[in-house]
């Protein structure tokens, strides 16, 4: 039969000359393409030695990550390393003074004016600042981007839409935002990395109208190529500030935190930051103490705790969740588990916060265990009818699983016979989807404030709009967590700390939201996360800020 | 019916088959993705979000309608070639996605499945070609390590020794970070580089799809070596090949011109279909080598409950899959004149 094959091979091996030009011809091309494969391959320059065409390659400063960019819409963007590029691409109206928790004007002049009424705030803008697509920056602009984030309903716009009420461009240089109610952290919220300004030539306002891969601010940072691993910054020359000491910063994600602890260590980039495991950490710390890297440590606004279930005929007795609560050993968690890489925290609002208040730090273990023991025996508890609970914790979140086995082994040591814990796993996604359906009795979470005001670790956790104290919470944060904690008097306590303008007078209305907190306990406080990055010893300007967020512009490579 | 009409008989009724299994794909993937645990709301606007803005996003999204609405509206949207848009990368379209991350997969593997052809055949034919010697014993042992090894084990050994331990190769990614990556229209970084004359980027590019190229291809190459011998040492004792040994053919020219031929026939429905499912991303490889192709991605939108990508991905992958089988059915029925349709 005819085929094209049987053709070609027909002709191909028609005579023997032919054929055995066809294997020396086909050899030598072998050869070649071998050959020159192997010269591509064999001259190429490691990665830390940028050849000529890559001229000003080695200025530009790699930072390798395993975090996700899932956007980079500011009206979207709730991730912490989103928001760090948030942070060092645009301007918010307020940022922190660096290494401080100061707050000081970015966009705006000044420190805003605030009605009697705690309603209006006034706020004078910079003039002469452009936007990365060349359009000048005004109230109008600024408007348009508070707007924004509240309309296109992403996922940090509840953040502003539960206090938000009008925005006004009064001038050029002056804005008005009004509030539905008072709120004393306001302008820290504005500080938020995601209220950042944009060019409204480059962005909608609408539903769901989000640009995930571009983005056109004004801060010292242009976004020059958002790939799939990789992101490029160049410096923005145009930027009113002082401009960044480097021509441009090259973010790679990787996979796991084995890949950016090999990168790192082969020298593929210049910084590691966000995340890598504590062994890790481990070992590059002590590599760091001989010189060979410089390791940068930071206080974390990260928490992990235990929720409880208020609906859990069990966790209903106030006594039974005392007792747990003081079973808890965080500084034998913080060396067996974590090599100390995370602080033990004693209240909800973490130790970076003055206001926060250890009143989960009870007297020495010892004494704990027995008052636990008695509070257990009280209610209704004995060798005979031990108490059993089912705690839950993330099977997709690495430190969890021993965590989780460490809590348990610690309520089961200190409470002897009297308690039996049943430990069993989820993955996030399905814990999330079944947490405000009380399905879990204890359940272990992380927690990240998205702005620096105690009152994103309080609100989100103890406040509930609708409920009473024997059905428990009905509506509110606290169905969100799996908890259903319902309390008037906190509820008081939030709205007043929420609208206390006078510093003291609030960090003593915090102080009383803690004691109540470790009255009821309706979570248990765990531990709070230090943050770390890594550096190549010619970089110099690496810091972390106490928001979380690592600024690129100080950055520079002294050997370049 | 002559062999011509009955060849084009069987291509059309493949051809016909095509959209039922396309459609029994997508309807198990609907419904598959329906019964994993775990709300696109959430992955949406993630755990902060308050109860009132979920529900009003659930709304949105016709998450509130019945199965059979959700099921007739995604039909719709197939027919009209529409992916979608993805639930967590909000504003950016499944369609954008595969085309953004496409590229890097096929390129790893095409490189990989020509590391596999070569080792592979090579290793099957002088295995068969010498029974009872040491090369038989090699090639078989062979086949079955490479075939037993796993893929991220391999992968994780080949960059420990020769990327972190003597730095021949990068430990991963598919360009250097400071370097910015060649821009084309192809997506492709090979195909990329040359359009446009940068023989320094096609090096870096070669260079880091080297490893991850090799340890797929090691790995797939055990598949081939056993497929070639079985099959080459049944053709060497075949009547055709006895009588070619009379006629005093050299034993050369038997093996390549007449018995290889026929032994590679089964080689080319495996090739095809392993090559298409690497299309869908080589996991694996992908996450061992931060290889930022469409199987990473899909592992991430599976993460996120991003149900839309996930789809989206599912069906463009079982679109090659099943045009790929289609076309290795054909290839065959027509290299092959023992296959009856």
């Amino acid at each position: 039969m005819l085929t094209p094959l049987n053709v070609l091979t027909r002709l191909a091996t028609r005579t023997p000359l032919a054929q055995r030009w066809r294997w020396r011809g086909a050899r030598f091309y072998l050869s070649l393409c071998c050959c020159c494969l192997l010269l591509v391959v064999g001259c190429q320059p490691r990665p830390s030695e940028p050849g000529p065409s890559t001229t000003g390659a080695s200025a530009r400063l790699a930072i390798g990550t395993t975090g996700k960019v899932r956007t980079l819409d500011p009206a979207d963007a709730l991730e912490l390393f989103s928001g760090n590029l948030l942070y060092n691409m645009g301007d918010r109206l307020y940022t922190y003074q660096s290494g401080t928790t100061e707050l000081v004007p970015q966009l705006a002049t000044a420190l805003p004016k605030v009605s009697d009424d705690g309603l209006v705030y006034t706020i004078p803008l910079r003039e002469n600042v452009v936007f990365h697509d060349g359009m000048a920056f005004d109230a109008k602009a600024m408007a348009f981007s508070l707007e924004r984030f509240v309309k296109n309903g992403g996922q940090p716009a509840f953040l502003l839409s539960d206090s938000l009420d009008a925005v006004e461009a009064t001038s050029a240089t002056e804005l008005v935002i009004t509030l539905k109610k008072p709120f004393a952290a306001f302008t820290d919220l504005l500080a938020f990395s995601g209220l950042v300004a944009v060019s409204p030539q480059a962005y909608d306002i609408g539903p769901g109208k989000f640009e995930p891969s571009k983005f056109v601010g004004t801060g010292p940072y242009k976004l020059a190529n958002y790939g799939s691993d990789s992101i490029r910054l160049d410096r923005f020359d145009q930027y009113w500030g002082d401009p960044p000491a480097n021509p441009g910063v090259d973010i790679q994600s990787f996979t796991s935190s084995a890949n950016l602890y090999n990168a790192f260590r082969t020298g593929s980039v210049d910084i590691a930051y966000q995340s890598l495991n504590p062994e890790q950490i481990d070992l590059l710390a002590k590599a760091a103490k001989k010189g060979d890297w410089k390791a940068i440590t930071g206080p974390g606004s990260n928490i992990t705790y235990v929720s409880l279930n208020l609906r859990d005929e069990v966790l209903k007795s106030p006594e039974v969740r005392q007792a747990l609560a003081l079973t808890i050993d965080r500084q034998l968690i913080r060396e067996r588990v974590f090599n100390g890489q995370v602080d033990p925290l004693y209240s909800l609002v973490p130790s970076i916060f003055e206001v926060s208040k250890p009143v989960f730090q009870g007297d020495s273990n010892n004494a704990n265990a027995a008052k636990a023991k008695e509070l257990l025996r009280k209610a209704g508890y004995s060798s005979n009818k031990p108490l059993q609970v089912e705690f839950w914790y993330r099977s997709n979140v690495p430190s969890d699983g021993p965590a989780a086995t460490t809590i348990k082994a610690l309520i089961e040591k200190e409470l002897g016979d009297i308690a039996k814990v049943n430990l069993k796993s989820i993955e996030s996604a399905t814990a999330y989807n079944n947490l405000d359906k009380g399905t879990y009795p204890m359940f272990m979470l992380d927690w990240s404030g998205d702005y620096y005001d105690p009152d994103t670790y309080i609100h989100p956790f103890l406040d509930c709009a609708e409920g009473s104290t024997a059905e428990g919470c009905k509506d509110g944060a606290t169905v969100g967590q799996g908890s259903f904690y319902f309390s008037e008097k906190m509820n008081q306590l939030i709205d007043q700390q929420r609208q206390e303008t006078d510093p003291a007078q609030r960090q003593q209305v915090f102080t009383e939201i803690q004691d109540l907190l470790a009255k009821d306990v309706p979570f248990i406080p765990l531990w709070q996360r230090k943050e770390y990055a890594f550096a190549q010893p010619d970089i110099q300007g690496v810091q972390l800020e106490p928001t979380q967020a690592m600024p690129f512009w100080p950055l520079s490579n002294s050997s370049s | 019916m002559s062999r011509s009409r009955a060849l084009q008989s069987y291509v059309v009724a493949r051809l016909l088959l095509a959209p039922l299994m396309l459609w029994t794909v997508t309807t198990v993937v609907f419904l598959l993705l329906r019964a994993t645990p775990g709300d696109p709301v959430d992955a949406i606007l993630g755990p902060k979000a308050p109860a009132a803005q979920k529900l009003a996003l659930r709304s949105q999204l016709g998450l509130d309608q019945s199965l059979w609405q959700q099921y007739a509206n995604y039909m719709g949207d197939l027919l009209h070639f529409d992916l979608g848009t993805s639930l967590t990368s909000r504003g950016q379209t499944v369609w954008d996605i595969i085309q953004q991350f496409f590229p890097a997969t096929v390129e790893l593997a095409f490189c990989s499945m020509v590391v596999a052809l070569a080792i592979g055949i090579s290793a099957g034919i002088l295995s068969a070609s010498r029974p009872g010697t040491i090369f038989d014993l090699g090639g078989r042992l062979f086949g079955i390590i490479t075939y037993a090894l796993p893929m991220f084990w391999v992968g994780m050994l080949l960059k420990l020794v020769f990327a972190v331990q003597l730095g021949w190769f990068p430990d991963g990614t598919r360009f250097p970070t400071r370097l910015l990556p060649p821009q084309g229209p192809t997506g492709l970084y090979v195909f990329d580089s040359i359009l446009s004359g940068d023989f320094q980027a096609l090096g870096m590019t070669l260079y880091h799809l080297a490893l991850p190229s090799l340890t797929l291809g090691i790995v797939l190459s055990g598949i081939f070596e056993r497929i070639v011998r079985v099959n080459l040492k049944q053709t060497l004792q075949a009547d055709y090949v006895e009588a070619a040994r009379a006629r005093g053919i050299p034993e050369r020219r038997i093996l390549v011109l007449h018995a290889l031929r026929n032994a590679l026939i089964p080689v080319i429905t495996v090739l095809g279909l392993t090559f298409a499912a690497m299309l869908g991303g080589a996991v694996l490889t992908e996450v061992t080598f931060s290889w930022p192709g469409l199987g990473n991605r899909l592992y991430d939108a599976i993460s996120l409950r991003d149900y839309l990508t996930v789809q989206g991905i599912i069906v463009f992958v079982s679109i090659i899959i099943v045009m790929a089988s289609i076309i290795i059915d054909i290839v065959n029925a027509y290299i092959d004149p023992r296959i009856r349709y």
